[in-house]
């Protein structure tokens, strides 16, 4: 689980904001420049674009240095890379299910033999 | 017979994961929550608990050290929220590699049988971030949709 701590990191940081969430759902359906993305929120354009350097910077999102309007695009590898490390987790958790699994078996055994000495 | 059906619910930084034990409640309970018992089970294939200490009560502390089969240690450390036996544990810790994560561990009475629900929550922020945890999930899961269409 070394992969990129610091990304995974920056990547889970900048999720942690639902401002951000939404700026990333709406990018979900195509790219859209800063004055598209702050008109469903009550909020300036500069604090959009504060929400949009921090997406940037997680790598969520790039954005063009050629238009003028410099529309913005989802990056969708650090979402990827963010699900493979959660996957990994999850596998992980299955492991630990499993072993449990024969765990209460035994601890079911002891019991039943704990019964009998009653 | 064991039932497996773990349903697995995978988006963005949230996890739900469920499975059915056959056992009765009260010893799944026991499972999760005495150290000596935790040891004998937690964490993948391969990996053993060298240490466990756990202050089981609301505000209490956990500590627990995984070794990997590459003889690494890996820590994990938080506080219980909520403890509800034999029905409920909440808790936050940190993980080996700087990750917070806020579990929650409900145990649903199925007579012979106990369901188990794992929720967790990852943040790269501590305990205070939990309030912005609400609709999260809503637009992640739209935005998850949209990826699985763009693969």
């Amino acid at each position: 689980m070394n992969m990129g701590a610091d990304q995974l990191t920056a990547t889970f940081a900048a999720l942690a904001d639902p401002t951000r969430r939404a700026i990333l759902a709406r990018l979900a359906s195509g790219e859209a420049n800063v004055t598209e993305l702050a008109a469903p929120f009550d909020m300036s354009q500069p604090a959009i674009s504060k929400h949009l350097k921090v997406l940037e910077r997680a790598g969520l999102i790039s954005r063009s240095r050629e238009a003028q309007s410099r529309p913005c695009r989802l990056e969708g590898r650090r979402l990827k890379e963010a699900a493979a490390w959660m996957e990994r987790y999850r596998r992980a958790w299955e492991e630990s299910f499993d072993r449990l699994d024969e765990y209460l078996e035994e601890m079911k055994k002891k019991e039943v033999r704990r019964g009998r000495k009653k | 017979m064991v039932e497996r059906n773990d349903v697995v619910e995978h988006t963005g930084r949230k996890l739900l994961m469920t499975r059915v034990f056959a056992a009765r409640r009260p010893l799944v309970f026991d499972a999760w929550t005495k150290p000596e018992h935790v040891a004998k089970w937690w964490g993948p294939r391969g990996f053993s608990l060298p240490s466990c200490e756990m202050d089981l009560r609301p505000g209490g502390a956990f500590r627990f050290v995984m070794r990997g089969p590459d003889g690494v240690d890996r820590p994990f450390e938080g506080v219980y929220a909520e403890v509800e036996r034999p029905e409920r544990i909440v808790f936050g810790g940190t993980i080996h590699d700087g990750v917070h994560v806020n579990t929650t561990v409900t145990f649903e009475d199925r007579g012979a049988e106990t369901l188990v629900t794992v929720a967790q929550t990852f943040s790269a922020e501590s305990d205070a971030t939990r309030g912005s945890a609400e609709g999260w999930a809503q637009t992640l899961d739209r935005l998850g949709e949209a990826l699985a269409a763009a693969r």
